[in-house]
């Protein structure tokens, strides 16, 4: 819809900046609590100009980390987020690419079932499942191990789904073409099915990244080592401390530096993000 | 190169509805073999057998005399062309045509030279580096044909692969498979319902109903000689008049009105097959037994519709024939198709009747 309608247009920007100043404030106060001294958090006055603790705050959090609310260094815990959330972002998009060609392009006994199993595991998130979930990893002796962290979470319904739905529109006549052209299902796959769902994937990608990012409950779950928090835990222990008041410019860098990968991704994939979302290249 | 041959090729799908029916079908090195029929007659279902898509239920394929049932389409020495085209979306053009060679693991050098050889027969040199989504429906179409040209194959399989283009684009498309069929030489077998697309291409037509061959022959010989009212009704355009009449002493009358004298027919009811173009009417104003309905002008010629004895009749006649509300037939009786009331299968032909009076 086109319209020229200059008091609309006024209308709508001005809807969109209250909204964008609803979102970006809070974010803008936390970066400006972060760079000044603790003291100024607890005053009661917030102030709303940047100070000049800024670098010294940052460097602290990032390479030494606070051992008295013990919080390793943030490069660390960035680090191990970064391992889980690309782990369990890439493992969940080949296990259910895969699934999903199982599912769409193979006729085999229990088909329909295999179908339905995946799909009921959506009503089993990992909050349902914690407890045997957490018997089994310990059991296999993955507790503190990057395979703990990610592997339970990994399994995913909705991207099953998604790719399925995906490949039932891809045209009959595209794998008759395949095959007559001497590709067999594998290569099929390779050279058909994984350049087409690229946008999918990526749109996916960014998705379950942010998912395996925010992951808080699990983690919390299964590492009991420093070395192996992530960053969300680390939010969490450095808000918490007894017998003192929080350091609230500690907390707030480390709110900041959490939020930059899920931003850098998602700036990075936008446009893949969005195609993969819109339109289907068929 | 090669001969195909069907030996009572039966289809039937998990559930019992049998699509083919039986079909025996030689067709010959380098024959152009067309297989047409409403919707639901099993051409389709026969092209895919020949091309390994489909199981064959019964029977035999055999392509350049080596039985094929149970080989992959790849192992089959075939290419296919498809309706949607399905050209690989994520490739370039040159990739798409490469494609089943890659998988074939020819050599490099090869492939591009029959890559280029093939862009430069169908003149799409131009857009080999584009995608297919950035070309128009007739550069698609020829991409199509490209991928299956560029394989050399055995023989070409056309599934209705111009019923997506505009109608001149279609004209043009066909004059083209039809030289490029020639010139290759290579066996071809191409499906479609478009009864004049099937006429202009076929070396050998092949009109299916039901499953069944219902005849097949050179496309002349079954337009001018059908051996029953559905292939007499399904080639032609506007379609054979099938006026139902009786035969009594040899006399054919289409209710009072008779047409044909001395048939050498069995008495009883006939089914009385006429051309639209293979008659004239004569304004007759009192005692014509055609009442003409509306005229359709076409041009160079006039579509008359009207009835005769209460049953429709079309007849197809040059402009300047004057009209008139009611008009005589003016009807050689050799033009006359006379087919079984009951079972549409034809009794006599007026093609037998002048072979038997030259023999005389």
């Amino acid at each position: 819809m086109v319209e020229n309608r200059p008091l609309l247009t006024l209308l709508a920007h001005l809807a969109l900046i209250a909204g964008v100043a609803v979102v970006a404030f809070p974010v803008y106060l936390a970066f400006v609590a972060s760079t000044h001294p603790s003291s100024a958090f607890l005053s009661g006055t917030l102030p709303l100009v940047p100070g000049d603790h800024m670098g010294e705050t940052y460097s602290r959090m990032l390479f030494s980390g606070v051992s008295t609310s013990g919080a390793p260094p943030l490069w660390l815990m960035m680090t191990n987020s970064l391992i889980m959330a690309l782990s369990i972002a890439i493992g969940k998009i080949a296990i259910s690419i895969l699934s999903a060609f199982a599912i769409v392009y193979f006729r085999f006994p229990c088909r329909a079932l295999a179908f339905w199993m995946i799909f009921v595991t959506l009503m089993l998130p990992v909050e349902v499942r914690i407890v045997p979930t957490f018997e089994v990893v310990a059991n296999l002796g993955m507790l503190d191990t990057y395979a703990g962290l990610s592997i339970p979470l990994i399994a995913s319904a909705t991207a099953t789904f998604l790719f399925r739905q995906f490949f039932l529109t891809v045209p009959d006549e595209l794998v008759e073409a395949a095959r007559i052209d001497g590709a067999g299902p594998m290569r099929f796959f390779r050279d058909m099915l994984l350049p087409l769902s690229r946008t999918n994937m990526a749109a996916l990608f960014v998705i379950l990244f942010i998912y395996g990012w925010n992951q808080y409950l699990w983690p919390l779950l299964v590492t009991t080592d420093e070395s192996q928090y992530t960053i969300v835990m680390g939010i969490k222990r450095l808000a918490n401390v007894a017998d003192a008041d929080p350091q609230w410019n500690n907390v707030m860098a480390t709110v900041i530096l959490a939020m930059v990968p899920p931003v850098l991704v998602v700036i990075g994939m936008q446009k893949l993000f969005v195609k993969g979302l819109v339109e289907q290249e068929k | 190169m090669a001969r195909i041959d069907l030996d009572s090729v039966r289809k039937i799908y998990p559930g019992g509805v049998e699509a083919v029916k039986g079909v025996d079908l030689p067709i010959e090195d380098g024959g152009f073999v067309v297989l047409v029929g409403p919707s639901g007659c099993g051409k389709s279902t026969l092209l895919r057998m020949i091309a390994g898509l489909e199981t064959i239920s019964d029977g035999e394929i055999r392509i350049g005399g080596r039985r094929v049932n149970d080989a992959e389409p790849a192992d089959r020495d075939i290419a296919m062309v498809f309706q949607n085209y399905a050209l690989y979306p994520h490739m370039s053009v040159r990739q798409n045509l490469s494609y089943g060679l890659r998988n074939r693991r020819m050599a490099r050098d090869e492939i591009a030279r029959r890559v280029e050889e093939t862009a430069r027969i169908l003149e799409i040199d131009a857009f080999l580096d584009r995608r297919p989504k950035a070309l128009s429906g007739g550069q698609r179409q020829r991409v199509a044909m490209g991928r299956a040209i560029v394989r050399e194959p055995a023989a070409f399989l056309f599934d209705e692969p111009l019923s997506n283009l505009d109608a001149k684009l279609r004209v043009q498309m066909r004059g083209e498979i039809k030289q490029l069929q020639r010139r290759l030489g290579t066996t071809s077998v191409y499906v479609t319902h478009d009864q004049l697309e099937a006429m202009t291409l076929a070396d050998t037509l092949v009109v299916l109903n039901g499953g069944r061959i219902e005849q097949a022959g050179r496309p002349l010989d079954l337009y001018r000689h059908p051996d029953t009212t559905f292939v007499a009704s399904f080639l032609g355009s506007p379609a054979m008049n099938l006026l139902s009449a009786r035969v009594s002493g040899g006399d054919l009358r289409v209710g009072s009105l008779p047409l044909a004298a001395r048939l050498p027919v069995p008495d009883g009811p006939v089914t009385a097959g006429l051309r639209p173009e293979a008659f004239r009417l004569l304004p007759d104003s009192t005692s014509g037994a055609f009442r003409l309905d509306y005229v359709e002008e076409l041009g160079s010629t006039r579509l008359l519709h009207g009835h005769l004895e209460g049953q429709r009749l079309v007849c197809q006649m040059g402009i300047e024939h004057p009209l008139a509300d009611r008009m005589t037939l003016d009807l050689d009786p050799e033009a006359l198709h006379v087919f079984d009331a009951e079972r549409g299968r034809r009794l006599d032909t007026a093609w037998q009747r002048a072979q038997i009076r030259s023999l005389a």
